[in-house]
């Protein structure tokens, strides 16, 4: 039974990990071409654009959930089935959006704003096989959350998978809820309602494809369900990673188990509740939208960021401050990647607030503050468990080698990378632009100095993984 | 999950053909013609003697203008009864004050016929209401982006029904073609109050699932069904938790 | 005002990052025995309070500005149409038929009250208006179906350049346009 989740376990890895780097390379080649160092044409360039985009966002998104997954195990019995299916379903998603992608040459970027996948540049199938991918991945995705959320409603009562009963200031209930169990099932209440956004996306997109001009969509509303689907999924992966740091940090560092107490429980569940509206500040600039939602949009990314943040960055550093850790590369990535989302969180209120967005929307400044708490936040957390995760393989010592280097190599080339970003945006650089004008000339430098530290990244990634890799490939490999 | 798709569709297939199509304002981009243009300032000669200039007139309170001509057998009558029900029916005149002017686009309209129009609309006494004519006629046309053909055929004028709104520093900022309700009438008149209305929906997007619609009655932006499809997806995760709850209790008890 | 948010989230970042620092260094030096702190509650809400009123102050700073509320009370003195499309900004002081699209040069003045109404003729764009440092000073986004009224006073002569930023399709890094202040 163990097992059978340590193979899908390392499945899921080796393929999240080879995906990574496959979508590394797309954004170096992209960013080299902006600094004028090599030459794609623009369809290449935005056909890469759109499959980095929608590679990373996948990937992180089910490295959080196999994490989470694996780590239910110790309270829960979870379904391998649904495991295996939404890994199957991933598989074959994937592969649509690249054929979609690579042979068809769809490139109407991530977010695919409507009515952009109707205006057909590229082969006329690749549209729908793209919509498809998305169904299929949808569905996948649906199930496994679904049957996750069975798992834990089996064991625990709505209001103790909430933990309403922490909620009281000395409570000392009889079931206890761990912070793991609640911070999972809060995210994937917020993943199941981005898929079923998904699929409404999807529907009437499809409706319209197939009505030949007879059902037309209204873009405003396709925009607000494109970023409540996209921007919510984004928000909830970081929240799946936290979950699984609240679980480790201690247990990695030979410290006391976290325990909810009621502060915690009541910061999530509120971020429960604001994460919904923090989407709307996509829509700032859409002066059409209301101001009162514009508003509650600018006061609810602030306040989904304060309560999860603020309890999960103190406990962290009171954790941590003035004892004595077992530091290990499980560890750093987490406190690494703890610090990586703060000032990515930063970059976000600044660019959150509506009087600033309107100069930085759209910018670099917005691929900067979001690569910021992936690339040097959730990525870290989920390489602090697949690092974790590989030990366990074996006989779960960690040993480290070279440790010092592959993060040197990973936090040096993250922050020039991502400074390259911040730099540009606040000169008014475009995003998305596959060359510059000679107005944005600044944007030249930036892109081959961002591209040359984005290098450095990569190559402490691969460092770093290598070991990951053999480890899980030798034992999804083995006889157990 | 399938059961939840199937759902969904079943949800959106009902409300889909249950939808009429709202309806949408006559205007369409002509509207958008010399919009803040300061019109021409042209010497009027009103019904019961005045004689005042068109800003001069403005000044106390912004106008509504009416362009007209007194032998139109067409539009004019209608457009000039339907604004005065419908002024009469929205009631704004302590919230959002304006005066309205009907002018004759006719230089050979004379200022009885005016008179006379005035009479035959029961408006002579009624405050606010200017009928007049004045000489400079072209310039003023002019400055709107109004353009009457004459017909000689059928002796008379072949134009649009025009009301355009008139602030009190004299400029358009805003003008209805055709005959049109009274929501989008209270759109004008909130126009030259200056109330500042960020966007709008063109009258081309026909599109049935709207996030929002501007009601010029009450003045306020009012969901519409748009809004449904984006609270939808949490009202089901919620009860699709709640769902799973009830099930899997039955079965462990 | 640019160069002000980068300075705001350089300092801001430099301060937390050095936070992470202190606490990794001091448990470095730390003993067996250290116990780390006390009375962690209390310093947790004081940590969030701190949080929530400098945020409420930013909140109430910013909002005012926000660009719904500009020039509400002001009449303009001109109006641009701007219809755009895959990949040409049209403008016009007239309006535009978005199924013949022409476009004339802008002149505008200086600190003169202009509305740009802008909306879109296929996919969605942005229409975003940069000085002659090459700098964002107002945007707004072109979606089909809708027009969005933006409202600005020019302080400065001199020609003003339009890039989109809102990804509208291989041609999407060439569309721009100009329009001049005097």
């Amino acid at each position: 039974m163990e097992n059978k989740f340590k193979k899908i376990t390392s499945l899921w890895i080796i393929t999240v990990l080879i995906l990574f780097v496959v979508a590394i390379i797309l954004g170096l080649l992209m960013r080299f071409n902006q600094g004028g160092n090599i030459k794609l044409d623009p369809v290449t360039f935005y056909t890469d654009m759109t499959i980095h985009g929608l590679t990373m966002i996948g990937i992180w998104f089910v490295a959080g959930m196999a994490a989470v997954n694996y780590i239910m195990e110790r309270y829960v019995r979870t379904s391998y089935k649904a495991n295996l299916i939404a890994y199957i379903m991933t598989v074959v998603g994937v592969l649509m959006l690249w054929g979609a992608g690579f042979i068809g040459k769809f490139h109407a970027g991530w977010t695919f704003l409507y009515p952009l996948p109707f205006k057909i540049m590229w082969e006329q199938w690749a549209t729908p096989l793209f919509l498809y991918a998305l169904l299929v991945l949808g569905v996948g995705w649906t199930i496994w959350t679904v049957s996750l959320m069975i798992s834990l409603l089996k064991k625990y009562t709505l209001s103790q998978v909430f933990a309403w009963q922490h909620f009281k200031r000395d409570a000392k209930p009889e079931v206890e809820t761990p912070p793991f169990v609640l911070i999972s099932m809060i995210s994937l209440v917020g993943v199941l309602s981005c898929l079923i956004t998904a699929a409404a996306l999807d529907f009437l997109l499809l409706t319209e494809y197939y009505s030949n001009g007879g059902f037309i969509n209204d873009a405003l509303l396709m925009k607000n369900l494109t970023y409540f689907f996209g921007h919510t999924l984004a928000n909830e992966m970081l929240y799946l990673g936290l979950a699984v740091i609240y679980e480790l940090f201690s247990e990695v560092s030979g410290r006391p188990k976290w325990k909810t107490s009621w502060y915690v429980a009541y910061a999530w569940n509120l971020t429960l509740f604001f994460v919904l509206f923090a989407f709307l500040h996509h829509m700032y600039m859409d002066f059409v939208q209301p101001e009162t939602l514009q508003i509650i949009g600018q006061l609810a990314s602030y306040l989904a960021s304060i309560p999860s943040t603020g309890v999960t960055i103190f406990s962290i550093l009171v954790a941590v401050y003035g004892t004595k850790i077992n530091w290990n590369l499980a560890n750093l990535m987490f406190f690494i990647g703890t610090a990586g989302w703060v000032s990515g969180g930063i970059g976000a209120v600044i660019d959150a607030t509506i009087s600033n967005n309107f100069l930085l929307h759209n910018t670099l400044w917005v691929p900067a503050h979001f690569h910021t708490y992936n690339a040097l936040g959730n990525v870290l957390f989920s390489l602090g468990f697949f690092y974790w995760f590989s030990f366990q393989l074996k006989d779960g010592i960690i040993k480290d080698k070279h440790s010092m280097l592959k993060i040197l190599l990973i936090v040096i080339g993250g922050i020039g990378f991502l400074a390259a970003f911040y730099f540009a945006g606040a000169d008014s650089v475009a995003r998305r632009y596959a060359n510059y004008p000679e107005e944005m000339a600044s944007g030249k430098f930036w892109a081959t100095f961002g591209g040359t530290f984005a290098t450095i990244y990569l190559l402490g990634i691969i460092l770093f993984i290598g070991g990951i890799l053999k480890r899980c490939f030798g034992f999804v490999f083995s006889r157990v | 999950m399938f059961r939840l798709c199937l759902f969904t569709s079943i949800v959106m297939l009902t409300i889909l053909p249950a939808q009429s199509l709202f309806s949408q304002s006559l205007g369409d981009f002509r509207e958008e013609i010399n919009i803040y243009n300061t019109l021409y300032d042209a010497p009027l000669h009103l019904v019961g003697g005045a004689d005042v200039s068109l800003h001069e007139l403005a000044k106390d309170k912004p106008i509504i203008l009416a362009l007209v001509f007194s032998r139109c057998s067409g539009v004019c009558n209608p457009l000039v009864l339907e604004l005065k029900e419908n002024l009469r029916m929205l009631n704004l005149q302590q919230e959002l004050p304006y005066s309205v002017l009907v002018l004759s686009f006719d230089p050979w309209d004379k200022i009885e016929d005016m008179q006379y129009m005035a009479e035959r609309f029961n408006l002579t006494n009624e405050p606010d209401w200017y009928f007049g004519v004045t000489d400079s006629i072209n310039q003023v046309i002019n400055s709107v982006g109004f353009k009457p053909i004459w017909d000689e055929k059928k002796k008379q004028f072949d134009h649009d029904a025009l009301l355009a709104g008139v602030s009190t520093k004299g400029k358009m900022t805003k003008k209805l073609l055709g005959l049109r309700n009274s929501k989008d009438l209270r759109m004008l008149v909130q126009s030259i109050n200056k109330v500042f209305i960020p966007s709008y929906r063109l009258p081309t997007n026909t599109s049935i699932f709207t996030c929002f619609n501007y009601d010029p009655e009450t003045g306020k932006i009012v969901p519409g069904t748009g809004l449904l499809i984006i609270i939808m997806p949490v009202l089901i995760t919620w009860l699709t938790v709640i769902g799973i709850r009830m099930a899997v209790r039955k079965k462990t008890t | 005002m640019q160069s002000l948010l980068l300075y705001l989230f350089l300092i801001l970042t430099v301060v937390s990052t050095s936070v992470f620092i202190y606490v990794y260094r001091s448990s470095i030096k730390a003993g067996d025995k250290d116990g780390g702190l006390t009375n962690v509650l209390t310093k947790r809400m004081w940590f969030i309070l701190i949080l929530f009123v400098v945020l409420a102050i930013f909140f109430s700073a910013t909002v005012p500005k926000s660009p719904y509320f500009m020039f509400k009370d002001e009449i303009p003195s001109k109006s641009v149409n701007v219809t755009a499309g895959q990949y040409f900004f049209y403008m016009s002081y007239s309006a535009i038929n978005p199924d013949a699209p022409t476009s004339e040069p802008i002149e505008l003045g200086v600190n003169e009250l202009v509305e740009f109404r802008v909306t879109s003729r296929d996919v969605t764009h942005t229409f975003a208006v940069y000085d002659e440092n090459n700098q964002v000073v107002a945007q707004t986004q072109a979606m089909p179906g809708y027009v969005n009224n933006l409202r600005w006073k020019f302080e400065k002569p001199g020609t003003y350049k339009i890039f989109c930023l809102e990804y509208c399709g291989a041609g999407h890094h060439i569309m721009r346009g100009s329009f001049t202040v005097k």
